[in-house]
């Protein structure tokens, strides 16, 4: 079990299929302490651009891995107390849909940061909660506006984003308060690439690991660009798809692409080695 | 090793518009922030967007950003020459 499903699942399978999360009493509690706090107002800054500087690269460029650890232990606090995510299935998008409301498509800041997307070809991130009321309270966090979505339209534009290659997470605003459904990438999403890149979790694995049935796998390689992690690779002289199981974050990309249904998704929990890796 | 990239914001006035820099890095180092903080009520204006470098790591000093910026208003160098 992760750590966030311990603290804050309350009986439910996993902490993001516990409505608890995701209710109004909660984003007001952790809203009034973060203000009270001194914090920015804004519920939905993304932070994570402004996390890490360029001292943590100076320093891991010099090898002082002391200051490195400091930096990495102080970001990764800030960011699981503040906003962090946890990469989730399709499937398990779906279900999110279904037991929370309001839903709303936004406009993604990650990608208006690192590509200067207009928000016209911008419209990938999801909102959830009560926050989304509040949305013309912050203009510019919300560039673009906002499209309220049924549940079934969600579920369609979710399905759609993950075939075009972008992985489902949720992340906190307020930890554990749910306030994002993002669909993410490398290496313009923040969390990925500063999760990927420097080792600060503000991303977390999924509760699920990818694996390939070597028999099954035809070598096509089809799957091979779908993995935004850095853990697929092909092995040529087998001919085969390689997931380093270690390096998987459990988003279903590769499988879903797999037209042999040679890639499954297994419970992380079911593999001794696996199961604390997140 | 770490460039030190500087953009001249007396020229480059509108890059959200622009954005020619950050879509031909190949490896994706620069990035779009703001001059001023988040103010309730009101969207920034795209005059306070700047570029800047964010994944300095990823900088190979390939120099395409400098070439591709139609005012000229990018430096990149390494302390080691270039």
């Amino acid at each position: 079990m992760c750590d966030w499903c311990e603290k804050y699942g309350d009986g439910y399978e996993r902490w993001y299929f516990n409505p608890a999360n995701y209710a109004r009493r909660l984003y007001k509690i952790r809203k009034e302490e973060a203000e009270a706090a001194g914090a920015e107002a804004n519920p939905q800054v993304a932070g994570g651009m402004a996390i890490i500087g360029r001292d943590f690269l100076e320093a891991r460029d010099r090898g002082d891995m002391e200051e490195v650890e400091k930096i990495k232990q102080q970001a990764e606090s800030t960011s699981w107390f503040t906003h962090f995510g946890q990469v989730i299935t399709l499937d398990e998008a779906l279900k999110i849909v279904d037991i929370m409301y309001p839903i709303a498509l936004i406009t993604c800041a990650c990608r208006r940061s690192m590509q200067g997307l207009p928000d016209e070809e911008n419209f990938t991130c999801m909102g959830m909660g009560p926050g989304m009321y509040k949305w013309e309270r912050w203009p510019d966090t919300y560039r673009g506006g906002v499209h309220f979505l049924t549940p079934e339209e969600a579920k369609e534009v979710l399905t759609k984003l993950n075939k075009r290659g972008l992985v489902q997470s949720v992340f906190t605003f307020g930890t554990p308060y749910l306030g994002g459904l993002c669909n993410c990438e490398y290496p313009d999403c923040a969390a990925i690439s500063t999760t990927v890149d420097f080792g600060i979790r503000m991303l977390w694995k999924g509760h699920y690991v990818a694996q390939i049935d070597p028999e099954l796998c035809n070598g096509c390689a089809s799957c091979v660009h779908r993995c935004q992690f850095k853990a697929l690779s092909f092995v040529p002289s087998r001919n085969k798809a390689y997931i380093d199981q270690f390096q998987c974050f459990g988003c279903g990309q590769c499988a879903t692409e797999c037209d042999q249904d040679a890639i499954t998704m297994v419970e992380r929990a079911s593999l001794p080695a696996l199961a604390n890796v997140w | 090793m770490l460039p030190t990239i500087t953009v001249d914001y007396n020229k480059c006035k509108d890059p959200l518009s622009c954005r020619k820099c950050l879509l031909i890095c190949p490896t994706h180092v620069l990035g779009l922030g703001t001059d001023v903080p988040v103010v309730k009520y009101r969207e920034t204006d795209t005059e306070h967007f700047i570029v800047a470098g964010v994944r300095f790591d990823k900088c190979t000093g390939c120099m395409d950003c400098i070439k591709v910026c139609p005012q000229g208003a990018i430096q990149v160098s390494f302390s080691g020459g270039m």
